[in-house]
Formats: structure tokens, sequence, C-alpha cells
């Protein structure tokens, strides 16, 4: 009996142990997150005081997060009314960034790989991009042609938009970013 | 007495039926007691097991970056992870438009100078310790006549550096200590326009990296 009991517990202890912590560090932890409007940045993930689920997390992959003082990444995976990115609709991603030496705005899928769709192109850098008479960001990402900056996205199902700025000040006190400091991702609509 | 004997007779069964029935009820309770006792014991184990898993993971993990580019760089100069010769993981979540070299270090043999020269397009420099995370990293914004230059040493070199510095002298160079004593220095370069990236890519691989003495 006090056998049974003490396998009971070290079994329980063990299976619940380890599956917890699997599973806390399969995706990036909720702790540390930050949340801007439509984007997700994890600023302390670069940083010496980096929590342990994260860096737990980071050393399960090949992962070379940017420093805090290097950049800051930002992931949506949802527009600004809160629906997640689905590659049947056209977005409309309008705005400015923080004042950063450079940036680059990306569509990816939930790994941070780009598609491979026929058309060589994944993202924007904030030199390549066209933009309008006030400099702000003007894109249109959709599965067909559009005119002007166009971000061609997977026929359908679940992408994000990956937005980095490098040398940026923002990236030492993340925490203040506004979302009208970002750009915005509205629906156009959808097939 | 005849009137007794068939009732003490009737009467016995039905206390022992009540005392069994008891010992069962009692049996019931102190085993779910000791189940739930149990479960407790478990559920807390479970929280220990979950703590040392979660800090053990950086140490024990062998799928890291620095794992997987421990070999790239320990010739003296930065070398391209994007190289499609060698048969590396690519780092995940990378943006396309960076170019990125890698030296590995190991400060057992001692303190490391990372010494880089900047150009026109943004590089940054950033340490990156075994087991996940980010030690240090510095942008060219922060370099003197066009050279980013810094040493990598361990807390231990750093007080025997300390020791030997000349009394009333100001030392010129940027130390950077490192919590552990392998690791990777990441430079990567931002290649706004496709035309850039021979430039990036030569940047990048001109980060040189070797012994600090």
């Amino acid at each position: 009996m006090r056998l049974l009991t003490l396998s009971y517990i070290i079994a329980l202890g063990a299976g619940l142990g380890l599956a917890s912590a699997h599973y806390a560090v399969a995706e990036r932890p909720p702790l540390g997150r930050l949340q801007v409007g439509s984007w997700t940045a994890w600023p302390r993930s670069g940083g010496r005081d980096v929590d342990p689920y994260m860096r737990a997390y980071l050393a399960r992959g090949v992962h070379l997060p940017l420093g805090s003082g290097e950049g800051l990444e930002l992931i949506a995976e949802r527009d600004e009314s809160g629906q997640a990115l689905d590659g049947r609709c056209r977005y409309l991603i309008t705005g400015t960034t923080p004042t950063t030496r450079g940036w680059t705005l990306n569509v990816t899928d939930a790994d941070g790989h780009a598609f491979r769709l026929p058309l060589e192109r994944s993202g924007f850098t904030d030199a390549e991009i066209v933009r309008d008479e006030s400099a702000g960001i003007r894109a249109i990402a959709g599965t067909t042609p559009e005119a002007g900056n166009w971000l061609p996205l997977p026929i359908r199902g679940r992408f994000q938009f990956r937005l980095r700025l490098y040398d940026t000040p923002i990236s030492g006190h993340a925490s203040e970013l506004r979302p009208e400091s970002l750009p915005r991702i509205g629906r156009i609509d959808c097939r | 007495m005849t009137t007794f004997k068939p009732s003490h007779g009737v009467s016995h069964p039905v206390v022992a039926k009540a005392k069994r029935t008891m010992s069962w009820r009692q049996r019931i309770t102190t085993a779910i007691r000791r189940f739930a006792l149990a479960t407790l014991a478990g559920l807390v184990l479970a929280g220990i097991v979950h703590i040392v898993t979660v800090l053990l993971i950086p140490l024990l993990s062998e799928r890291d970056a620095a794992t997987a580019y421990a070999a790239l760089g320990t010739g003296g100069q930065a070398e391209l992870v994007t190289a499609q010769t060698a048969d590396l993981p690519a780092p995940r979540d990378a943006d396309p438009a960076l170019v990125t070299a890698v030296c590995s270090y190991d400060l057992s043999a001692g303190p490391m100078r990372v010494v880089a020269r900047v150009g026109s397009l943004p590089l940054g420099l950033s340490l990156h310790r075994r087991g996940g995370g980010v030690g240090y990293a510095i942008t060219d914004r922060a370099a003197i006549r066009g050279v980013l230059e810094f040493v990598v040493m361990t807390a231990e070199q750093l007080d025997e550096r300390l020791a030997r510095d000349e009394e009333g002298e100001t030392t010129r160079e940027l130390r950077v200590v490192s919590d552990t004593e392998q690791g990777l220095i990441v430079a990567r370069v931002l290649a706004k326009l496709p035309s850039d990236r021979p430039d990036a890519e030569a940047m990048a691989k001109g980060v040189a990296c070797g012994l600090a003495d």
C-alpha cells in the first residue's frame, strides 16, 4: 500500500511537472509579453534580465534574439479589430514607426519563416517602401497584386506580420510604446 | 433465559454488521484522506519538478544557437550563418534582410577581443550566452573613429585585468563580462536594399575575434 502511494506521488509529480514545463516553454511564454495595439513584443528577451521561461524557450532552438540596444521585434497575429490574420483577406497597413535607423516589415508563418510564394517578396525595408506625401507607411497585403506597396499573402491560412525596428531608442523602454506610434493593421475585405 | 437466547442470537450478527459498516466507512474516509494527501504531495513534487526542469533546460540544451554554431568563427574571423556550403540550421525568427555572421568563443583560453569596422549600413554586435539569452549588445553608433571594439572575459579574468592595470592610468578598452565560458558573438548587418547585400556580407565577415593578449 505504501509502495503504491509512493509510486502514485512520483508518477503524478514527474508526469505533471515535466508536462507542464514542456508546455510552458514550447511557445513564447506569456510572462514578459507586451501588447501594443495589434503588436506583441517580448522586450526583455534581449536583455540580461530575461526570465527563466523565455531563456528556456530560447535555448530549445537556434534562436538569436535581438539585443535590447540592438532592436525590437514586434509580432502581429491579429488585425486591429482583434480578428486573426487570414490569407483569404486583404489588409491595409498604415501609420508610422518609432524613430529607428531602419525597419523591416515581413509576412511570415507562425514559426517566423517566409512563405514559399511564386513572387520572391516577403517583406519591405524602410528603404524599399514607396511613401506618400505624408511620409507614412501605406502597404496592402493580399493574395492578388495591388497598386503601390504590395505584400503577397499565402492563398489561405494563418500568417503573421513581423515588424523589426533596428537601433531604436524605444527598445530600452518598450513599455512606453503607444498603439499610435506603430503601424495599424486594418482588414479591407475577405474572399 | 430461553426468550433471551434467540434474541441474543439475532442481535449478535446485527452488531457485527454495524461494526463492519463502521469499519467500511472509516476505511473509505482514510482511503480518501490518504489519496488527497498523496495527490497534494504529488502536486508539490510536480511544482518542484517544473521549476527544476525549466531552470535546467538552458544548461542541458544541445539545440541552442551556441551549440549549433560552435564551429563557426574559431579561426579569428566571423563566418556567415547563411552560408549555403555549411550544413547548419538556419536561425529561427531571422529577418531575411539581415546578414548574420557568428564568432563562437570559449574563454577558457583567455579573453577575446572583438573588432568590427563600421560602414554605412547599420551594424549590431551582440553577445549570446550558451544556453540562451543576450549578455550584451552594442551598435555601430558607439564606434570610435569607425571601429567598434570590445574585449569579452569572465568575471575572474576581469579581476585579473583590473589587478594588472597601471595605477592612475585609464584603459581604453571596453570590457564585457560573460557569465558563461562559451557563447557566440553575433554580428548583424541590415541590408536595406538587395544591392546592399554584398557590402553587408563583407562587413559582417570582416568582424575579427581573436585572443585579446
